[in-house]
């Protein structure tokens, strides 16, 4: 039982990481980004190009993040210019429209030029043993960015002004507006942090499992669930989620089977977001 | 068919104001039997080919499930992102009852439906139930998609697993011709049609376009949402489980893509909003837009994906209510703007309304 709710919350920090970055850009901009994925996928590539090159593992995983960043700041200026002129509903759908647009051009071209191509990182050494249970190294490795990450966004939220400045913006854009805070250029912060989550998302997942030119639905489709059930825009939320998330589904694939492990953890997404619909942390408008 | 065509094809109601209540039966009919006099002449042109017929018996199932997501979404506003998953429940439940259970190809066809029917009616009413709002019902119904996927996977000596299922029901009749599968799903698109035509002339059709324009006055004025809601989605859940099922009989293998999400769902939104959302015929164009546009760019594989992506951008930046809301209110200002003072009657100035405020959409 250890060994299965160790296992959960390995799995629910990568869940959590994965939704960080989404929820985010959809609390505060009312923006769904379907190409999260892509995102990741495009960081992805980067890394495993740079090590086929030959740089050295940490400055490549430097470039995955920086090539995040940047392309968050290109969809910030680009696509999501018409996004941002409309409110409400109309915003959240054309975002999702156009983001699913940009989605398939990257999956297409992706599929087309690198079919094979896949990043993964391999963590060296053996088996660390954690309360009796022993645990892949890589996992712990990527668990442990998932935390220092998640404790970074904490303190950038509650402790800088900047971050401070950017949940003004999720709780009241108007009321930010009157005290001098521009939402876009938030937006357009945000926009670059959810990239370089997004390239830590490929980086971390990379460590336990490959991540190919095939992989963008899927991170989407799970950052989505994982996002709606913690709560819109609450990063917390999002990894207490994950973390939930992840439990129910390895005490489930433990249990009965891997197949309708993945069904229970779907349906109990469902249970949360029908019996709260704001999400675990979320805030009932 | 073309003796029902001297009347005229009075495509000047194509997707026109919806909101005519003069109109008479004859005038819905008019455009439903043109459009099936039209398709009804594919087969002279490929029926050669036994490739292409599938393809066009392919486009024509997509035909079907746009028509019926655009009863759920188009008419009350409920984003079902389970399309491909309710039409799976018809095409596995039809191909498991005919050859596991033993049951006649019609009886399957038609428990599948009715399967795929409450299920689609429970999820309305569930979403319904907790006032869920569009993208809240696209999530729960996303999940209900991916647990339906998780489940076709892992039940693989029922399903036949990632391989898919091949369907033995029906090999040697004439389901698995070349032609007739193609005027049998085209029967299919053309009943939808009526009943999605009938429905929106029916107090049904107001109700609905009440409460997709202003759910709030909609409620205001003695309609009972909840109850057109889910009145929307049986009807809209039994379309995709009857043209699911049926499809399967004449493709005689299904597999996880025959009705997978990316491949029908992501499909379908971008067909319908292509055609126009909430328009009757809208669906129509989007599948057979892009049934030939995909035909056209088979060679390029792979790359057909990034055109798809590059041409979704533009359409709902351009024209973001889709191809014959857009064309039609164009129409519409040519023919206010030629016409005398008399000739402008409401109907133009209603159309030139709709161009402006379609304009300010793409403007903004």
């Amino acid at each position: 039982m250890t060994a299965n709710i160790l296992d959960g919350i390995v799995l629910g920090f990568q869940l959590g990481l994965l939704a960080a970055g989404l929820t985010l850009v959809y609390g505060l901009g009312g923006v769904l980004n379907l190409a999260y994925g892509q995102m990741a996928v495009i960081s992805a590539m980067v890394v495993a190009f740079a090590l086929d090159a030959g740089v050295p593992a940490l400055p490549a995983v430097g470039l995955g993040l920086l090539a995040g960043g940047l392309l968050g700041l290109f969809l910030d200026l680009t696509i999501l210019r018409p996004v941002y002129r409309l409110r409400g509903e109309a915003r959240v759908l054309l975002s999702l429209l156009l983001t699913l647009g940009v989605s398939f051009i990257v999956d297409g071209f992706l599929n087309w030029r690198y079919p094979l191509k896949a990043l993964t990182l391999h963590i060296g050494g053996g088996a660390v043993e954690i309360l009796g249970v022993p645990m892949r190294r890589g996992s712990l490795v990527a668990s442990a960015i998932t935390l220092v990450t998640f404790a970074g966004l904490f303190v950038f939220f509650r402790y800088t002004s900047l971050g401070r400045a950017v949940r003004s913006v999720i709780e009241d854009e108007e009321g930010a507006r009157l005290v001098g805070i521009y939402p876009n250029r938030m937006l357009r912060l945000i926009l670059v942090l959810s990239g370089v989550l997004a390239a830590l998302v490929a980086v971390t997942r990379s460590m336990v499992t490959p991540v190919d030119t095939t992989s963008g639905l899927s991170i989407t489709v799970f950052a989505l669930i994982v996002t709606v059930v913690g709560g819109l825009g609450n990063v917390a939320g999002a990894l207490l989620a994950g973390i939930i998330l992840g439990i129910v589904n390895v005490v489930a694939a433990d249990l009965i089977g891997s197949y309708i492990s993945l069904i229970i953890l779907l349906g109990a997404a469902a249970v949360t977001i029908l019996i709260r619909p704001a999400g675990l942390l979320g805030v009932k408008e | 068919m073309s003796d029902r065509l001297t009347g005229g094809t009075g495509t000047s109601l194509i997707g026109g104001a919806e909101a005519r209540a003069s109109r008479s039966l004859a005038v819905l009919l008019m455009p439903i039997a043109a459009v099936g006099a039209a398709l009804a002449l594919v087969p002279l042109w490929l029926g050669g080919s036994r490739v292409l017929m599938g393809v066009a018996v392919l486009g024509l199932a997509y035909a079907c499930y746009t028509i019926a997501f655009n009863v759920i979404f188009g008419s009350t506003g409920q984003l079902f992102l389970c399309v491909g998953a309710l039409a799976g429940i018809g095409g596995y439940g039809g191909a498991i009852l005919a050859d596991s259970v033993g049951l006649p190809i019609v009886a399957s066809i038609l428990v599948a439906t009715l399967a795929a029917t409450l299920i689609g009616g429970l999820l309305s009413f569930v979403a319904v139930r907790r006032s869920l709002g569009v993208i809240f019902t696209g999530i729960v119904t996303l999940i209900f998609s991916l647990s339906f996927d998780a489940l076709v996977l892992g039940l693989s000596d029922l399903t036949g697993g990632d391989t898919g299922r091949l369907i033995k029901s029906g090999a040697d009749t004439f389901l698995r011709d070349r032609i007739p599968p193609y005027y049998l799903m085209l029967t299919l698109v053309l009943v939808f049609l009526l009943v999605h035509g009938l429905l929106r002339r029916a107090h049904v059709g107001w109700a609905f376009r009440a409460l997709r324009d202003d759910e709030v006055a909609a409620k205001l004025a003695g309609v009972d949402v909840a109850r057109y809601r889910v009145y929307a989605a049986l009807i809209g859940a039994a379309m995709l489980g009857l043209a699911g099922s049926t499809y399967a009989f004449t493709e005689g293998r299904i597999s996880p893509t025959t009705y997978g999400f990316g491949k029908v769902d992501v499909v379908v939104v971008v067909m319908l909003a292509f055609g126009g959302i909430g328009t009757l015929f809208g669906p129509i164009v989007g599948a057979v837009t892009f049934t030939i546009v995909d035909e056209i760019l088979i060679e390029f594989g792979q790359l057909r994906q990034v055109a798809y992506g590059i041409l979704i951008i533009i359409l709902f930046l351009r024209m973001p209510r889709g191809l014959i809301p857009t064309v039609s209110s164009l129409w519409r200002r040519i023919r206010g703007l030629e016409g005398s003072g008399a000739a402008k009657s409401t109907d133009s100035a209603a159309g030139k309304l709709e161009a402006v405020s379609g304009e300010a959409q793409s403007a903004e």
